[in-house]
């Protein structure tokens, strides 16, 4: 892969690591929009899409709620896209999962530490925060956001460093029937995960009729297809 | 109240980073001064005073809610600076505002809109929309979720203290009660879609793995004394894969 898509690549994670929590929440840190554009980007929206369904359903067993602590998914996917590449069909995607399963476990670490460097700031700046100095306010902003912005940054280098090492180490050494093996494992775990997830989002109340007409379509749709 | 242009582009652009220096002490409080500073710009005599600088200070104080409401809190806030309000009632607002707005967002939002947007682009993909059904996410999603900000800020400013009744607004019930069943429809028919968009590439024995491991993690993520997360049971399936790859030769 050139050193251009690299680049783009990290470009790309960057974006949809700041867009997470600090700015927009746009929604171009979820996995689906992450890895779509990732995979155009490598020139392989088939395996982007691919990648991307698989982590929005590991994405579905995660609430934001408050200031809970959850891996981050983005840049992760990106890494995963860019390690799936390198290999075709279950291969690719047994690949990617492994490497977007670490960098988003890695992103969930970068955020809690970003979040306690920014306490630390805080807590320095609060006489001035006290006297209602605007300088301090908007330097201690700025200067989070760029924090953050440098952590998703790192996150997603790491990222494709993984993938790189993946493409080197495990696409020579995994036999094909082994990669099956990985890929099956891994869109089992997003399947279980995203079903779990959205069956506690539904609850036992009204909406589980609604859930299991939705069911029924969707195997009648995939059915069809 | 002196007649003032409420800045309210300047402090929309400003929410969309409010979660920017979030920290364990004032949570999103400096997100929200920084917010609300253009407003606080346009109180009697301006930056230099006494009153700028005071309401500044409270405005980077503690606070913690869902982040596309936000603006309900800062317009309410600015409004009660701007209304006269004593130092103590703009604080005790603040608070009171938290946990309605925290508990209101994740319901509309997190817990329903973001799912039915979500489960709708994984239908669309499943279906073999590609582009269409991520493009078609975005627009969908952004469209209320700018409209959301857009509304609670100016909903903030117009009640002031008085900021409870936006909360009880018609539409608010009738979304929540409308996207829990589309929500949930959506969902259910994005997971067949998902499973056999993404078991297209396996044969059939690595489908039947695939309905193995996804039983297994099923019921394992509704244990609910196992503490087990999807991440965690995804981290854990993925290595025992690739030692079972790595003996299986």
């Amino acid at each position: 892969m050139s050193w251009e898509i690299q680049s783009l690549l990290l470009v790309w994670g960057t974006l949809v690591g700041i867009d997470l929590v600090t700015v927009p929440q746009a929604m171009i840190a979820r996995p689906l929009v992450a890895g779509a554009v990732a995979g155009a980007l490598v020139g392989d929206l088939g395996t982007g899409l691919r990648i991307g369904v698989l982590f929005e359903l590991l994405q579905h067993d995660i609430l934001h709620l408050g200031a809970a602590r959850y891996p981050e998914y983005g840049p992760a996917t990106v890494g995963a896209v860019s390690a799936a590449h390198a290999a075709s069909g279950a291969l690719g995607l047994g690949l990617g999962a492994v490497v977007g399963l670490l960098t988003g476990l890695l992103g969930g670490v970068s955020m809690t530490a970003v979040r306690r460097l920014n306490t630390r700031a805080v807590h320095r700046a609060a006489p001035a925060l006290e006297a209602g100095d605007v300088n301090t306010l908007v330097r201690l902003h700025v200067t989070s956001l760029l924090r953050d912005g440098a952590r998703a940054a790192c996150v997603t280098a790491i990222g494709l460093g993984l993938a790189a090492g993946v493409r080197w180490y495990l696409v020579g050494t995994l036999t094909t029937r082994g990669a099956i093996v990985v890929a099956a494992a891994a869109v089992g775990a997003a399947l279980a995960a995203g079903t779990a997830g959205v069956v506690r989002l539904v609850g036992r109340g009204p909406n589980l009729g609604w859930f299991a007409a939705g069911l029924l379509g969707g195997v009648a749709g995939a059915w069809l297809r | 109240m002196a007649q003032v242009k409420p800045p309210f582009g300047r402090v929309l652009l400003r929410l969309f980073t409010v979660q920017a220096s979030w920290n364990y002490e004032r949570m999103q409080g400096v997100g929200f001064g920084v917010a609300e500073e253009p407003f606080l710009r346009e109180l009697p005599g301006g930056q230099p005073t006494a009153e700028y600088r005071a309401a500044l200070a409270r405005g980077a104080h503690f606070f913690n809610a869902h982040p596309y409401l936000c603006g309900l809190a800062v317009g309410a806030a600015a409004r009660a600076e701007f209304d006269g309000a004593s130092p103590q009632e703009v604080e005790r607002l603040r608070t009171a505002l938290c946990g309605p707005l925290g508990s209101l967002g994740d319901r509309l939002v997190w817990a329903a809109w973001l799912p039915f947007a979500s489960g709708l682009a994984l239908i669309g993909v499943g279906l073999g929309l590609g582009w269409t059904a991520i493009v078609g996410f975005l627009l969908l999603y952004n469209a209320v979720h700018v409209a959301l900000r857009w509304w609670a800020l100016r909903a903030g400013w117009a009640y002031g203290t008085r900021v409870a009744t936006a909360l009880r607004q018609p539409f608010l019930q009738r979304a929540e009660a409308a996207l829990g069943p589309g929500m949930a429809l959506a969902m259910g028919a994005a997971l067949p879609l998902a499973a056999g968009y993404l078991g297209g590439p396996f044969s059939s024995w690595g489908r039947a793995t695939v309905a193995g491991v996804a039983t297994i993690g099923f019921v394992l993520l509704r244990w609910r004394g196992l503490r087990v997360t999807g991440f965690r049971f995804g981290l854990s399936a993925a290595a025992v894969a690739l030692v079972t790859a790595w003996v299986w030769r």
